[in-house]
């Protein structure tokens, strides 16, 4: 989905009369990275929303295919949730209160909790 | 009852007069509250487990919500004003942008119905009231204004 893809380990090799410099970038780096990977957001079952509405607001928001979306929105609808993206909260935070505008209840979790 | 046709790229949709007065008279409603605090059913609850986070996400995205909700219950009103007078009542034309401004409204009237109905469980029974069959004819209206806008409006990304 839409998890950005820019990794800062491919900005090149890491010369030796840098390595102290450079490694506390990596260091800083690794950590945003943590902490970017272990968001979800999460769309669950209510008793108003068409299953037909669910599936289009999937397509048309995320961009995914009318298999996926019907594999999502089944998922909603038979298991009460789907995780519908990962990635950075700033981004599940946005994809939440999208989802709330289409009128889908959603929720923002850490991935690991 | 509501007819709906396809027109190459557009929906027509054909209200009685009785279903235009109801529906203006419930977006009126709807725009005149959507920012007060007796609509929180249209506002989920971000985080339920982070009282904290909770509070934090409704304070930056609330006051947008309400802004972006009022302004597409304002596209439905104008909408509803603007079509064509027919016979049975009037004609609503619409493209496939409908889907972002008619169908999250159509969701709010109906959720903020469905609270009233006390319908908490996908088979709770819808009662029989003048609220109830209010809650029926607009899902019904959703369902087939889904179906139209499906033949014309996926594919195209809303940005």
């Amino acid at each position: 989905m839409r998890i950005d893809s820019r990794s800062p380990y491919s900005t090149g090799a890491v010369s030796t009369d840098t390595v102290s410099s450079d490694t506390d970038i990596d260091l800083s780096h690794r950590v945003t990275v943590e902490l970017d990977a272990t968001w979800t957001t999460t769309v669950w079952n209510d008793p108003v929303n068409l299953m037909t509405y669910v599936t289009q607001v999937f397509r048309r928001y995320f961009g995914h295919s009318a298999e996926e979306a019907e594999r999502l929105m089944l998922l909603v609808h038979n298991e009460g949730r789907a995780v519908v993206a990962t990635g950075p909260r700033e981004e599940m935070e946005r994809h939440t209160e999208a989802m709330h505008e289409y009128g889908l209840w959603a929720t923002v979790t850490r991935a690991d909790s | 009852m509501t007819s709906i046709e396809i027109d190459g790229a557009e929906i027509r949709v054909e209200l009685s007069e009785l279903e235009h007065r109801l529906l203006t008279t419930l977006l009126t409603d709807y725009t005149e509250q959507v920012d007060g605090d007796g609509l929180a059913v249209l506002f989920p609850n971000a985080y339920p487990d982070d009282p904290d986070a909770a509070a934090e996400f409704a304070r930056y995205t609330r006051s947008g919500l309400v802004d972006r909700k009022t302004a597409n219950a304002g596209i439905v009103v104008r909408d509803l004003a603007t079509g064509a007078n027919i016979p049975t009542g009037m004609r609503i034309s619409l493209t496939a942008e409908a889907f972002d401004t008619w169908m999250p409204i159509l969701t709010d009237l109906r959720r903020i119905l469905a609270d009233r109905l006390g319908i908490e469980h996908d088979d709770d029974p819808v009662d029989e009231s003048p609220v109830g069959d209010v809650y029926q004819w607009l899902g019904e209206l959703q369902w087939r204004m889904l179906e139209a806008l499906d033949t014309v409006a996926i594919g195209d990304a809303p940005q």
